[in-house]
């Protein structure tokens, strides 16, 4: 085989792999979407139904928008206003983010440049991380019953910005080991307080990488079900709690209607992504500063 | 206005000692450069005197006030980096800005003052360009710039040329000397490069392993080397340095090495036999065509420069044993040929095996 041709062949089954990889990965993704729109005679098809017909926004109008007419009907099962829940998940989520990214940025400028913890401080604050949440939950219910903090934004908010700070300290501090000192010793020598140094030099200098740890960390809270289960009842419910409604004992599986929500809830990352993409690539590349 | 004064400043990292127990007052208005390989303890010596390290232990005064415990914004002190520290996310007007906004200076005045600087270190064409797009020497101006529009009493520079290529840095150099003669403000300046401590300074300190080697004028440094240390580090082409011995000889002395039998002048007469390394620059050492009966050595190497023409030649050691003469006489000198080399008896150094000059 010559050259050439071999590397033809390679890149053949490259794309070949990927390809199949893509199919993979997509299809739920697909399936979640095309479901969405399909009326409730072909949720359970056999064979499979890939494409909606004829396509209906039944399923949004009813979970989205309670729509009158199906209130009656044996899938109208939701209580609660999932609008509202996604105005609840976007407060909590965003709130608790950032205060994770901004407390985080500045611990990990602490630790990045006067070293306030050491290695193994640091190590110990990324296992916190690893304690698995069921092991806490209960008794943090018990606590949060005692200070009133169930069921309240600022109950979820706090747990959230709390098991995401060492995250945010993580990313942050790498990002922040990246910044050259003498540019802040060169404000500094200029007459910049160190918090006007930190605040005008070093957190701008990382913008992209604070961009890519606050979509990080907004992800992981904008998903989070257990203790949003557990710490939540009626009042502050958030989207995750929301879609496990629909798939229930008592419910059966509302296929369709769990697939719109699914949509909804998907849609706002997809939007927050898209607006920050730009500083994604460069975030997630660790190595934005110019020397 | 300042004068530094730097008294028994000792700095430790764990085991290492980077500065031992160094007193040195630079006057106001001096151009004083620090000089030694890396590794000497200049930079560490510079960055306590702006604050950015602290002493292990001694004092830094400025003006006679003891700063110690000042933070480096409220020194007083203005420095340029090697790596020219621009902030990479301003442009350079907002580069040179910055330390006028820090200091409250009202918005009208800063764009006045930012002016003025560009135009003094010719970088008003750059102003609204960010620092990305700068080449190596336009950051640098523009950092002198961001220096300068804050007026410091002392300007502290870190190797500010290092980064440059030898047109660059032979240029930004004379700027530097231009600033020095109209601010008349205090430079330090941090160099490993003898070319520019020897063009630039009122005074160089040498530091050697975290010490001062030697103080003193360029020309002293250059003429009246106190070691092996400095005679090897000032100078280019580098003295020659033959190691050897010391032999008696009735009155006086003479110094051997393999290939080299000289008789040492008068002022030599009282030194101790034994080893000892005898040192000659380049431009005092005479060449001739033919026998002489003095020393004789082959020629390795001839390089003609134009104005002067560098005889490099073979004395058994790795080193050549280098000589200048002027023109072209010697360019069609080959290597192989033998040429007689006479040494001026009044510019001869030696020095002991420990390396401190005698005599």
């Amino acid at each position: 085989m010559t050259k050439s041709r071999r590397r033809r062949v390679s890149t053949a089954i490259r794309y070949a792999v990927l390809t199949l990889w893509a199919i993979i990965a997509f299809f739920p993704i697909y399936w979640m979407v095309a479901t969405s729109f399909k009326p409730d005679t072909q949720w359970f098809a056999w064979p499979p139904v890939y494409f909606p017909e004829p396509p209906t926004l039944d399923n949004y109008r009813n979970v989205w928008f309670g729509a009158e007419q199906y209130a009656a009907t044996q899938y109208a099962i939701s209580s609660q206003k999932p609008l509202i829940s996604l105005g609840n998940s976007a407060i909590i989520a965003t709130t608790s983010t950032l205060l994770a990214v901004l407390f985080g940025s500045v611990i990990a400028y602490g630790v990045s440049r006067h070293r306030i913890l050491s290695e193994t401080r640091m190590f110990q604050l990324l296992m916190l991380r690893m304690i698995p949440p069921i092991v806490v939950v209960a008794p943090l219910s018990l606590y949060y019953a005692a200070v009133g903090l169930t069921d309240t934004f600022a109950g979820l908010i706090l747990i959230y910005f709390l098991t995401s700070l060492p995250y945010a300290v993580w990313m942050t501090k790498s990002f922040i080991d990246e910044v050259p000192r003498e540019i802040e010793q060169a404000a500094q020598i200029l007459g910049a307080s160190r918090w006007r140094t930190i605040f005008e030099i070093v957190l701008p200098l990382i913008r992209s990488g604070l961009v890519a740890t606050f979509l990080f960390i907004l992800i992981l809270t904008w998903s989070e079900y257990l203790l949003a289960l557990i710490i939540t009842k009626t009042q502050v419910t958030t989207v995750p709690i929301e879609l496990s409604k629909y798939q229930g004992s008592t419910e059966g599986r509302v296929y369709g209607r769990q697939a719109a929500l699914s949509v909804g809830i998907t849609i706002p990352l997809m939007i927050v992504g898209l607006i920050i993409r730009k500083h994604l690539a460069r975030g997630f590349s660790f190595g934005m500063v110019r020397r | 206005m300042a004068r530094i004064e730097l008294v028994n400043l000792t700095k430790t990292f764990g085991s290492v000692v980077a500065v031992k127990d160094l007193s040195f007052v630079i006057d106001d208005g001096e151009f004083v450069v620090f000089v030694g390989p890396s590794g000497c303890g200049k930079t560490t010596t510079l960055r306590m005197i702006a604050g950015f390290e602290d002493p292990s232990a001694g004092e830094i005064r400025i003006d006679g006030r003891v700063v110690n415990d000042v933070e480096p914004r409220d020194r007083g002190l203005g420095m340029v980096f090697q790596t020219h520290a621009l902030f990479p996310h301003k442009n350079v007007a907002q580069n040179i800005e910055f330390g006028l906004r820090m200091k409250r200076i009202a918005a009208n005045e800063r764009q006045k003052r930012v002016r003025d600087v560009a135009e003094m270190v010719r970088i008003a064409h750059l102003l609204d360009k960010m620092p990305a797009q700068c080449s190596g020497g336009e950051s640098q101006r523009v950092a002198l710039a961001r220096t300068l529009v804050t007026n410091p009493s002392t300007f502290l520079l870190d190797e500010p040329l290092s980064s440059l290529d030898a047109k660059l840095r032979r240029e930004l150099r004379a700027e530097c000397d231009r600033l020095h003669q109209t601010l008349k403000r205090t430079f330090i300046f941090v160099t490993h490069d003898q070319e520019e401590a020897m063009t630039l300074a009122d005074r160089i300190v040498v530091m050697r392993e975290g010490e001062i080697e030697q103080v003193g004028s360029p020309m002293q440094i250059y003429a009246d080397p106190v070691s092996y240390f400095v005679a090897d580090f000032f100078g280019s082409p580098s003295m020659n340095l033959v190691a050897g011995e010391i032999v008696r000889e009735g009155e006086g002395a003479r110094f051997r090495a393999s290939r080299f039998d000289i008789p040492l002048p008068p002022r030599f007469k009282a030194v101790p036999a034994g080893r000892a390394t005898l040192g000659i620059r380049p431009e005092h050492v005479g060449v001739r065509r033919g026998h002489n009966g003095s020393t004789e050595l082959p020629v390795r190497l001839v390089e003609p420069l134009g104005k002067d023409t560098l005889l490099y030649f073979d004395d058994g050691t790795a080193r050549a044993f280098v000589a200048v003469s002027e023109g072209f006489d010697m360019a069609e000198v080959k290597p192989g040929d033998r040429i007689a080399l006479s040494f001026d008896p009044e510019r001869l150094y030696l020095f002991r095996e420990d390396g401190k000059r005698i005599g």
